[in-house]
């Protein structure tokens, strides 16, 4: 199948970024000072750091291959008969991604906001609406992403940015932490939330220009990563490690604690979790596609449309799978380790391999 | 066929949207504006608690928790008898004057959300907390530890970060039935009188959030402000309850908030100290209007030491028998000005003794140390409990410059 481009290197990027910046917003801070207490931007940007590996690895493979998407290259790097029970394995793993972070998010609604509406139903909708955005073709799949990025980012840039005012530095302080309890561990969870930039392995076959690919991936993880640590930093400079360590969703309570200039608005949180719908809304979109995309071309089919309502139901049962939150949070943590392995050690083989067997796709 | 299928799920997609289960008329909820917790007495509680000791009696009853009873007293807002803007009961609003604005209700209970589950059965409507302002709990209840409320209130979605928790020293409940002259809605007042004292530099910023972060720190420890009701049904900010731990374990004087707000350098001053004018026996009135502390914690022949420098301005506000004592001169200023720095660094140095004393580390030291000091931090303290024995035996000293800046509209 012949992909018409059509993602410019701005798209790219924000699609990008308003993949990795999702429904982790929320629990971030927490997993960040569980790993290192005060130490917690340092975390951060550890995890950062493991993700970018990723996300440069992946963008190598996809400008080598300009051509052609994830499950042909990878065809054509490893042979079929191993390449195919692989690309099996991601779908499987990002339609469990999905499935947790609807999970997550209905969690939250179901908690804070809507508490007499059954969690069946927000999670049930939120796919629902995935699904159906995800029935778009390309471009308007990039159409939506631009066009919802700045409702994410500016609000959480403007709520970090008042929180700021009630910081103290101390609690940043030791940069490293007193104590790091569980510190790769931590690390690895981190690393996790940004799994959603192995979309990029969807984008570059269709961006007009994938040679440009390496600046959308460093523009794209250079903002969401950057919003991530300013989340960070604001949340423990403000109530400090320990008290980060008693809220489930440190960042809602953030915005709980800020108020705009001259008490326009007393509290955020109701502002906040709208604009972070969007942002779910987007991650959920993002690896819904990525999962059909995916069966499309392993199937080798024209058009992605049919499996979107075929995977609902799937996807669904899964995100009802866990007993209870904090069950979910573990499973969440499980999940992302593992996918470690698949979006950053598997395409690091296949690169590998790619480099040492010669092997290159046509330029586009 | 398949638009007609994609029709219909966005039809229903939009109908699932508007999150149906959660409508709830403004008027069907019983708006708590602000809930009182006292101490109560087991056996009242034995009686009016849910969970009876009938049911207790067996093996297999519902555990409660020993020896731990409160009372709790909330008050409602009553649609439509809120005032709404100036104007009060004296005339426009006809049918809505006249009337209690807040209905008062107590129930009793193991725990708060026993408390107030009980009391849920006395109110027809659905009790919201996004709107309680303020928490008044009895000096009883707190010296018994607070770490009951706090995790209620911390589990509860709808309470404000930005509320006021508030320690009194009568039973708290009563402050929920005063009717204060300035204010028809109890709550309302008490609210105000913390947000004012705040503008007026009488009390930090420290709603219930401050004061979870506080106690969640390993070097701090917490304080509330502390009140108490005067005979005319008026509420008087007299003093700092200080914690060790969940609990609460003194109050300071009224005017040691001051030096606890220059300790730790809350901006706006408010708070005024006699000074005797040299070379006379007339003493003078100054008044502080900005703060600024600097602290810087060190290791001092291998325990924990601190030196804070505080920087204040102030006014001359009054002078007693004026024209006998020396104020005219720029000189005068500076020697009075020395004189209160030195005056400020001893009750500093001796307010930082007794907190010592009390081992209650409200300025929050033990994190300097640790921010600044982790090899040590890491070696010798690690614990919330560790600390507070170190605090004790903590080195401190103070440095104070006094400076004042004017001296009001009098001229001699």
């Amino acid at each position: 199948m012949k992909p018409e481009k059509v993602i410019t290197v701005v798209q790219a990027t924000s699609i990008l970024v308003s993949t990795i910046v999702g429904v982790g917003v929320l629990p971030l801070p927490l997993f960040a000072v569980t790993a290192a207490e005060s130490g917690a931007p340092f975390a951060t940007v550890v995890a950062m750091s493991i993700a970018s590996v990723g996300l440069v690895i992946v963008t190598m493979l996809g400008m080598r291959f300009p051509k052609l998407t994830f499950p042909e290259l990878s065809e054509r790097i490893i042979g079929k008969w191993l390449a195919a029970p692989m690309t099996l394995l991601i779908i499987a793993f990002f339609a469990v991604l999905t499935a947790l972070a609807a999970r997550e998010f209905g969690t939250v609604v179901v908690t804070s906001v809507l508490k007499n509406t059954p969690i069946e139903v927000t999670v049930f909708v939120m796919l629902l609406l995935a699904a159906l955005s995800a029935r778009a073709d390309v471009r308007s799949f990039s159409y939506m992403h631009m066009f919802y990025l700045p409702v994410v980012l500016v609000p959480a840039l403007i709520i970090a940015g008042l929180s700021l005012k009630n910081s103290n530095l101390l609690y940043l302080m030791p940069i490293f932490g007193n104590r790091r309890p569980d510190f790769f561990g931590g690390v690895f969870t981190i690393a996790a939330l940004f799994q959603g930039y192995f979309i990029m392995t969807t984008v570059i076959p269709f961006m007009r220009r994938p040679k440009k690919a390496m600046i959308a991936s460093v523009f794209g993880m250079g903002i969401a990563g950057g919003l991530y640590l300013l989340l960070v930093v604001a949340v423990v400079a403000v109530f400090g490690p320990m008290e980060t360590k008693n809220l489930l969703w440190p960042t809602l309570e953030l915005a709980k604690t800020t108020a705009l200039p001259a008490n326009v608005l007393e509290r955020l949180d109701a502002a906040f979790l709208s604009v972070w719908v969007t942002a779910v809304f987007t991650t959920l979109l993002s690896s819904y596609f990525l999962t059909v995309r995916n069966m499309n071309e392993l199937l080798r089919l024209k058009d992605h449309k049919p499996f979107t309502f075929f995977m609902l139901p799937f996807v669904f049962l899964i995100a009802m799978l866990p007993e209870n939150v904090l069950n979910l949070y573990q499973v969440i943590e499980i999940v992302g380790r593992i996918g470690l392995i698949l979006t950053l050690l598997y395409p690091g083989a296949l690169l590998l391999i790619a480099a040492l067997r010669g092997l290159r796709g046509e330029a586009a | 066929m398949r638009t007609l299928v994609t029709a219909i799920l966005s039809v229903s997609a939009l109908l699932l949207l508007t999150g149906c289960w959660d409508r709830l008329e403004i008027e069907e909820r019983a708006v708590v504006l602000s809930i009182a917790i006292d101490a109560a007495d087991p056996e009242v509680v034995e009686k009016e608690s849910m969970v009876n000791s009938k049911n207790r009696k067996s093996e297999h009853s519902i555990p409660v928790p020993e020896g731990k009873t409160v009372r709790v007293t909330a008050q409602i807002a009553v649609p439509g008898r809120i005032p709404l803007g100036p104007g009060g009961s004296s005339g426009s609003g006809g049918s809505s004057g006249g009337g209690n604005p807040v209905w008062v209700l107590e129930s009793y209970g193991y725990t708060i959300d026993e408390a107030l589950q009980s009391m849920q059965q006395e109110v027809a409507d659905r009790m919201f907390f996004g709107h309680l302002r303020v928490i008044v709990m009895s000096e009883e209840y707190a010296r018994r530890g607070t770490g009951n409320l706090s995790d209620y209130l911390r589990r509860n979605p709808e309470v404000r970060r930005l509320a006021w928790l508030v320690v009194s020293k009568e039973e708290a409940a009563q402050y929920m039935r005063t009717a204060p002259q300035l204010e028809r809605v109890p709550a309302l007042y008490l609210l105000s009188t913390m947000d004012h004292a705040v503008q007026m530099g009488k009390y930090p910023m420290e709603p219930i959030g401050s004061f979870w972060i506080k106690m969640s720190s390993l070097g701090q420890e917490a304080n509330l402000p502390y009140l108490e009701l005067q005979e005319k049904n008026n509420v008087r900010l007299s003093g700092l309850a200080y914690f060790k731990g969940e609990k609460l374990v003194g109050v300071t004087q009224p005017l040691e908030v001051g030096l606890f707000m220059g300790l730790s350098g809350s901006e706006q001053g408010g708070y005024s100290s006699y000074v005797r004018i040299p070379d006379s026996e007339e003493t003078a009135m100054f008044r502080v209007s900005n703060r600024r502390s600097k602290t810087r914690a060190y290791i001092k022949n291998g325990r924990p030491a601190v030196e804070v420098t505080v920087f204040l301005e102030g006014n001359l506000t009054e002078a007693s028998d004026q024209g006998k004592g020396n104020l005219n001169t720029q000189e005068d200023l500076q020697k009075i000005g020395k004189d209160l720095s030195d005056r400020f660094s001893d009750r500093y140095v001796t307010f930082i003794r007794y907190m010592q004393k009390k081992e209650s580390d409200i300025f929050g030291y033990g994190e300097y140390i640790r921010a600044h000091e982790p090899a040590y931090w890491n070696r010798h303290i690690r614990t919330k409990a560790r600390w507070q024995s170190a605090f004790k035996d903590m080195d401190v000293k103070v440095n104070v410059t006094f400076d004042i800046r004017r001296v009001g509209q009098k001229a001699q």
